[in-house]
Order: structure tokens, then C-alpha cells, then sequence
């Protein structure tokens, strides 16, 4: 009697568990609450101490830029600022602020706070700082009237309106008001709103993420789809992430799954996975600081022993596009009759053979937790082993890597990483990631070639784009005839969205998280 | 007076413990070739732009000096501010700890209530059919790995039956904040759907954590009571006609209890680390996941706080265990 009473108790506890779990209802909250999954945690709320694309969505959602881009292939707009006048040599820009444009707590967006903000960006030396820090001197940007500000370059500079849009504008009076001990309201604006994005801060908890609700009065209106709140939530789990689109307990998570997942995604009855050509790059460092590396023989050989097909096709499973050149296959500028480099053993041979000095043991980089850098090393080196070369693969963490990557002698023979969108001009990626000044920061190869580098530096402060393009296909076939890097593709992004949710609409730039454009279909 | 005498005792040693801790995490975290600022700063950030974030947040200077300025900030109760999310790390570990700790206390809670009379059943019933079910469920609780027995709660209660939430604490933002605790501030201001809700989600990772710790209380339960069952004060009791019940709940479980009692206690502080799994797994926003954003951000400051934070918590927890223990039996030397 006893020892069955035990039982009988411990089937209750049991009972009680699993039908208290049962009491809610799981799925979705609201019905015109759109709710997305994101890989990144939303550390801040401060649009200029972070330039990620992983956390974009915080700051084109709840802050505005003077001009924006949009669309794929994407098109810089006109936003804050209705137009622009650039000066005949190029060093001035002036812009034209909309007059109906008010921040959240419905002051007007006036010149003044445009001001404050590049400033805000140079001081603080974080985020979007970079793209400023050779064109834009503190003080330089003056206002001319209440809806006008004028920018003046350092240099002429042909990239400058396409890094506009990183300049977020914030409430200059709300900021300086939270102010404290100079620190430009960096702590208050790390968990507060100050924009005049189309949404506005609801709730934030650095632990789970953000929401906002929609800004009735942004300076774009709004026609009669819309969304009433967003939210989006910090789920590290790709599998959770996956389970929860198709659970329905999410609308909406990044584009850039494993394609094991994407297939998952497309089998479920919920979800739509929308595709499109991307411009981030995967693509291989070459460390020319090594002896070895200086030999383009050598550098040919690896180029020619990558097998791009298989990890293309079988690997990625036909999901992207193959690229051989050091910018995407989307760009203008965009050398589309060169060939590039195949998978050709015989070939790698013939060009090792020619390498006259004893080459050392090959170090092949990728980053930890991002599985293709691996697969594409682990394929890699099977090859270099078929030609006889000693490898080691050492994958570290982002943090590791991004650390090696700015030292010449730390920094591993080859790494396998991608190149993302920041903003859409070829300087990006070839202007970047083989200028000799951009050595050590961006340029992680250590590739310097005088002729490159003066098509490079012509393009940068060439007004007219067809001339610029012209340099960037030199340029481009230069890099490649050098083997300057081992390029392999073009990303496709394929967004997984609620079967209900419409509107989206892609940009490299942004991936997508832009939610003014979104709206639910009954 | 012998308690007082363990609990200082034990706080004596206390600081050099932590500090050793620390020492130790400062290293590790400094050793490691990573550049948590080069990080922060981002793809396309100048080496000038790196050298004066590192000079801003006093990475340029010597490692003993960062070490010393750390511990005297501790000491003052400054825990330094994250590289990341620029609040003071003690702000970011007091957000977190109550997700982490409800969970804990919930896991720790179940698994002795399943624990003990499972423990209790299978040496009553020794080599018995449900001895060896119970010996299987504890070989299984040891050996299956949390992060997979995670991922297949979710694929079956919550995608297959739809019976709990796949992940999160809570649907939308939880209750008022009162204690952090959701289950228990939803009671204190009567949100009865926030509860469920609470409750409902708590179910997932509890499970999960519970497991393996209801499995060693289970094994240490069952051998404690197999040796009370032979000792002679329990062939006395039956000899005078106890009452199975008594026998067994009364004295033979007091006494086997004793040291369960001690395995709960460090049940507890091995969950708390067992978050970090479960954390991440069901995006728990809890201390878990933060140690490891903070872990790969290389965000020394937050890994310090973190490591320090659960270190003094283990540190108390096994100072309790000690004067549970010297309570339960008069007889263990202190």
C-alpha cells in the first residue's frame, strides 16, 4: 500500500508538470506584431556605436539618414533629405532637409542635429567612424539654414554619398540633455530611442532585444499596409531560430542559413523563403607578407587548386553563385568577361613546379562557428595535399581572427571569409581589400601593387561612374591575374518569412530588416 | 557555536579564493590572442581607430596594472563597464541573474522532489523490474548530452505535440518588475497568464537541466538508503514492530538523506554552470548566455563579472551545504 502510494505521487507531480505546461497557448501575441529572430544580441541601442550588419535592424527602423538604399540592386534615395547639390570640385555637399521630417518625441529634424551627429560619429571613433575618418574633419559640416547642411570633404571624394546613409540623425536637444560627464550620451543612448526612424522604442532588454512601435508621423507616411509593432528577439540557436519560423512562433529570421536549414524551411507549411542575389563575397585571403606568397607561381598553383565546383554545387548545394573576381557579380565595375580560375590540378602543378624555393608548412584560416569556412579549408587542403604541400587548418573565433587579421605576422598564410555590404560601390570590396594605405586595417593581404593602387585612388575621387567603372575592371583583372586572393562566390540571400508576411523588400545593404514596407495577409 | 565556527571558517577563506579566481580567469581571458576592441570596432576600422578605443578603455597599459585596477574596482564594487553594451557589468549580471537563478532554483527543486523518493523507491525495490528502469533512467540522465536532449525536448514536445513553448522565458516582456523572478512576481501582482506563461516556458529547460541532476540524487538517494536498510538500529526497529512507513521516511531516509543533502548542494552550483548549455539552446536570457556572448566577444570585463558572480555563489553554496550538514548530523566533524 505504501510503496504504491509513492507511485501514484510522484505520476501526479509528474501530471501537474507537463498539463501546467499546457495551460498557455504558445504561438504568437499580436496579430499585427511582426517578430524576427536574430543571430546577433542588440548590445545597444545607440546607432553609432555599432556598424554590423548583424544588428542593422535597430538602426534602420528607429533612426533615419539623409539618404538611404534601397532595393536590389540597390539605389541610393533620397530619405531625410529631399536633395543634394555637389560643388564643381567635388569637396562640398550640400543637403536639402525635409520640412515635415520630426523626431519621435516630435521635435523637428532640423540641420543642427545632422551636425551633431557626424560630429558625434567622429568623436566617439566607433561604428560607421571609419568611413568618415579621411574625408570628414570634426567641425567641418556647417549648417546654412534650419533645412540645410553642408558637408566639406577633406579631399573630393566619390564614395562619400554612398556612406551617407550610415550618418544616422539623432535629437541633438534629447541627447545632449542625457549627457554626462562628456560622454555624449552614449550610456543613456545605449538603452533610449532619439531617431525619427518609421518605429519607435517600445521595450528593450539587452537580454532579449527590442521592440518598437510604428512612428504615425513619419516624414513618409504611411498608405494602408502597415505594421503596428515590431519586435525583434536575440535566438543564438540556428536550430531554434528554424524551429521557431516553422513553430510560427517567429515571422521572420536571417537569410544567410546553412542550406541544411533552408531546405527544412522550405518543406514547412509556414514558411516562404524568398531569394536573392546578394553582394557579400566568399572569398580567400592570401598573406603576401610570406616569402613563400611572393612568388605568384605559387599563388597560381593555390588559385588553381581550390575546387570551386564542388563547393559550390555539392558542398552549398547549387545556393550561390560563382564570382572569380575581388568584388560581386552584381556591381557595376564588375570585370563579367573575366573567366577567373578553375579547379585544374595539372595546371597547379605545372605552376608549382616553378617554385623554386622550399615552401613551409600552409596555414589555412577559418572562423569557428561558421561551419563553410571549415568545409571550404577542410576541401582546400585535400588538394594542397594531393600536390604534396603540408597543411594545417587552425579555426578560431571571430574575435581571435579579427585580431590576427591586422598583424603582419600572426596573420595565417590564407583565411576563408566573406566580405559584406557596408555600402554599395565597388570601393567596398576591391578598393578596400587591395589599396596598399588600406594595409593592415582593411587590406589583410598585404597586397600592394603600385598600378592597382593608382586605379584605385583615381576611382575614389573620379566624379563620373563610367570612368570609375572603367578603373575598377582594370583594376579588378589585375588582382586577378595576380592571384591576388582565391574568389570564390557571390551570396544569395534566402529569406525566410512567415507565409503571411508581405512587403519585404531586399537590399545587401540592410538585408531586408527594414520593416516600414511590411504588412501581414489576412 | 561549532557553526559559527565553519561559517568563519570558511568566509576566512573566502577572498583568497576569489581572488585566485580571478587571477586565474584574468589571465586565461588576456592570454587568449584575441582583440575584444578590434572586435568592437568593427570590419572596416582603422588601426588609429583601434589604438585610440584601446587607449579609451585602458587596454594599452601593462596586463599587472589592468589586473590591479580591476581588483581594486571590486573592491569598491565597480565591476567595470561592457565593451559592448556600455552599461556597468554589475547592471548587465543583476539583469540576468534572476532568469538564471529561477531557472536553477526550478531545476534543483524537481530534481530532488523526483530524486529522492525515485532513489527511495529503487532501493526498496532493489533488483526489481523498477530497479532497473530507475537504474536505466540514471545511466541515461549521466550519459546523454544536454545540448542533445535539449534539441530533442523541443522537436517533440514543442514542434511535434505543441504542448510547451519552443524557447524564451516568457511570452513578450514578463510582468512587473519586482524581483526578476517571473513566477514569483506574476503571483505577487495576481498576472495568472504571465504565470502560465512563465510556468509554461520554464518546462522545456527545467526538463532539460533536471535530468541529469535528478539522476545523481537519484543514485546517491538509492545507496544511502541501501546502507541505512542494513544498519542495526533498523533491524531494531523492525524487530519492534515499526511501521514500514516510518521506518523508511522516518529514519532510514534522515540518515540517507545526509549525504544527498551535500550532492544538491553542489547539483547547485554545477547547474548554475549547466545554464550555459541549456542557455544558449533555448535563448534563456540569462547569465549563461551572456557569459558566452561575453565569451566571444572577448568582453574581459563581463567574463570577469560573470566568473566572479558564480564563483561566490558556489563559494556560499557549499558554506551552506556545510552547515546543513553539520545541522542534519550532530556527529560530522566540521
Amino acid at each position: 500500500m505504501f510503496k504504491l502510494n509513492i507511485i501514484k505521487s510522484l505520476t501526479l507531480v509528474m501530471a501537474l508538470i507537463l498539463g501546467g505546461a499546457m495551460i498557455t497557448p504558445t504561438g504568437l501575441e499580436a496579430k499585427n506584431k511582426f517578430i524576427f529572430a536574430n543571430s546577433s544580441p542588440y548590445d545597444t541601442m545607440d546607432p553609432h556605436a555599432l556598424y554590423d550588419v548583424g544588428r542593422v535592424a535597430y538602426r534602420i527602423n528607429l533612426y533615419d539618414g539623409l539618404l538611404r538604399w534601397l532595393d536590389n540592386p540597390p539605389k541610393l534615395s533620397p530619405w531625410l533629405a529631399d536633395s543634394y547639390d555637389i560643388s564643381e570640385d567635388g569637396t562640398s555637399y550640400t543637403f536639402h532637409l525635409n520640412k515635415g521630417a520630426t523626431f519621435h518625441d516630435g521635435s523637428p529634424v532640423e540641420a543642427s542635429d545632422v551636425v551633431y551627429s557626424i560630429e558625434r560619429i567622429l568623436a566617439l571613433k566607433k561604428g560607421a567612424y571609419s568611413l568618415f575618418t579621411k574625408s570628414v574633419e570634426p567641425g567641418s559640416t556647417k549648417v546654412i539654414d534650419k533645412h540645410t547642411v553642408q558637408f566639406n570633404l577633406v579631399q573630393a571624394s566619390s564614395i562619400f554619398l554612398a556612406t551617407v546613409p550610415a550618418i544616422h540623425i539623432l535629437n541633438s536637444t534629447l541627447v545632449k540633455s542625457h549627457e554626462v560627464d562628456g560622454d555624449l550620451g552614449a550610456v543613456w543612448l545605449s538603452q533610449n530611442d532619439a531617431g525619427s526612424g518609421s518605429f519607435e522604442l517600445d521595450r528593450y532588454d539587452p537580454a532579449i532585444g527590442f521592440s518598437a512601435k510604428r512612428f504615425e508621423n513619419h516624414f513618409m507616411g504611411w498608405g494602408d499596409k502597415y505594421l503596428d509593432e515590431i519586435e525583434f528577439r536575440t535566438v543564438i540557436e540556428i536550430n531554434s531560430r528554424v524551429l521557431g519560423l516553422m513553430n510560427g512562433d517567429f515571422h521572420g529570421t536571417d537569410g544567410y542559413l546553412p542550406q541544411d536549414q533552408v531546405k527544412r524551411l522550405k518543406a514547412s507549411d509556414n514558411v516562404n523563403v524568398q531569394v536573392e542575389e546578394s553582394m557579400r563575397i566568399f572569398y580567400v585571403i592570401l598573406n603576401h607578407n610570406r616569402e613563400i606568397m611572393q612568388d605568384i607561381n605559387f599563388r597560381k598553383a593555390l588559385s588553381y587548386a581550390f575546387d570551386y565546383d564542388s563547393f559550390i554545387n555539392d558542398i552549398l548545394g547549387g545556393s550561390v553563385a560563382r564570382n572569380p573576381a575581388p568584388m560581386p557579380n552584381n556591381i557595376w565595375g564588375n570585370p563579367t568577361d573575366e573567366k577567373g580560375y578553375t579547379y585544374d590540378m595539372d595546371k597547379a602543378r605545372e605552376y608549382l613546379a616553378k617554385v623554386k624555393k622550399p615552401i613551409p608548412e600552409f596555414v589555412l584560416g577559418a572562423l569557428a562557428g561558421y561551419g563553410q569556412t571549415g568545409q571550404a579549408a577542410a576541401l582546400f587542403q585535400n588538394s594542397l595535399t594531393k600536390l604534396g604541400l603540408k597543411t594545417r587548418i587552425v579555426e578560431e573565433p571571430w574575435s581571435v581572427v579579427s585580431k590576427k587579421m591586422r598583424d603582419e605576422q600572426q596573420m595565417y598564410d590564407s583565411l576563408f571569409i566573406w566580405k559584406s555590404t557596408y555600402y554599395a560601390d565597388p570601393n567596398n570590396w576591391i578598393g578596400e581589400l587591395y589599396s596598399c594605405d588600406q594595409i593592415g586595417a582593411r587590406n589583410n593581404s598585404w597586397y600592394c601593387n603600385p598600378e592597382v593602387d593608382a586605379l584605385l585612388n583615381e576611382a575614389r575621387v573620379e566624379p563620373d561612374q563610367a570612368k570609375r567603372a572603367v578603373n575598377y575592371k582594370k583594376a579588378a583583372k589585375m588582382v586577378m591575374d595576380d592571384a591576388g586572393g582565391i574568389f570564390v562566390y557571390n551570396t544569395v540571400w534566402f529569406g525566410p518569412y512567415n507565409k503571411n508576411v508581405k512587403g519585404v523588400r531586399f537590399s545587401p545593404i540592410g538585408n531586408a530588416q527594414e520593416m516600414r514596407w511590411v504588412y501581414f495577409e489576412e | 557555536m561549532r557553526i559559527l565556527y565553519l561559517m568563519f571558517n570558511r568566509l576566512i577563506w573566502f577572498f583568497p579564493t576569489v581572488f585566485g579566481l580571478l587571477l586565474l580567469v584574468f589571465t586565461i581571458s588576456h592570454i587568449i590572442p584575441a582583440d575584444p576592441v578590434a572586435f568592437l570596432a568593427g570590419d572596416n576600422a582603422t588601426n588609429e581607430q583601434i589604438a585610440d578605443l584601446r587607449a579609451q578603455y585602458g587596454f594599452d597599459r601593462p596586463l599587472y596594472i589592468q589586473f590591479i585596477n580591476y581588483v581594486m574596482g571590486t573592491f569598491q564594487g565597480d565591476l567595470g563597464i561592457s565593451l559592448y553594451t556600455q552599461r556597468p557589468i554589475s547592471d548587465d549580471l543583476l539583469g540576468r541573474l534572476p532568469a538564471t537563478l529561477e531557472l536553477t532554483f526550478v531545476s534543483v527543486l524537481i530534481s530532488a522532489i523526483l530524486g529522492v523518493p525515485l532513489g527511495v523507491i529503487a532501493a526498496v525495490y532493489r533488483n526489481s523490474v523498477a530497479d532497473h528502469i530507475l537504474r536505466l533512467i540514471t545511466v541515461s540522465g549521466l550519459a546523454i548530452a544536454s545540448f542533445w536532449l535539449a534539441i530533442l525536448f523541443q522537436l517533440f514536445f514543442a514542434m511535434e505535440l505543441q504542448w510547451t513553448p519552443l524557447q524564451g522565458r516568457i511570452d513578450g516582456w514578463g510582468p512587473d518588475h519586482i524581483t526578476g523572478f517571473f513566477l514569483l512576481d506574476s503571483l505577487l501582482v495576481g498576472d495568472w497568464e504571465s504565470f502560465g506563461s512563465a510556468f509554461s516556458h520554464l518546462v522545456l529547460p527545467v526538463a532539460t537541466l533536471a535530468f541529469p541532476a535528478m539522476a545523481t540524487i537519484m543514485r546517491f538517494t538509492r545507496a544511502g538508503v541501501l546502507d541505512a536498510i542494513n544498519s542495526n538500529y533498523v533491524l531494531y526497529e523492525q524487530a519492534m514492530g515499526f511501521p514500514e512507513r516510518i521506518i523508511i521516511w522516518k529514519y532510514i531516509l534522515r540518515n540517507a538523506l545526509i549525504g544527498t543533502v551535500t550532492q544538491i548542494g553542489l547539483i547547485f552550483g554545477l547547474l548554475l554552470a549547466g545554464t550555459v548549455v541549456v542557455e544558449a539552446v533555448f535563448d534563456w536570457p540569462g547569465l549563461g548566455l551572456y557569459a558566452v556572448q561575453s565569451i566571444m566577444n572577448s568582453d574581459y570585463n563581463a567574463i570577469m563579472g560573470f566568473t566572479l558572480i558564480t564563483g561566490t555563489m558556489f563559494i556560499l553554496i557549499n558554506l551552506l551545504v556545510d552547515v546543513l550538514q553539520g545541522v542534519m548530523d550532530p556527529r560530522s566533524e566540521l
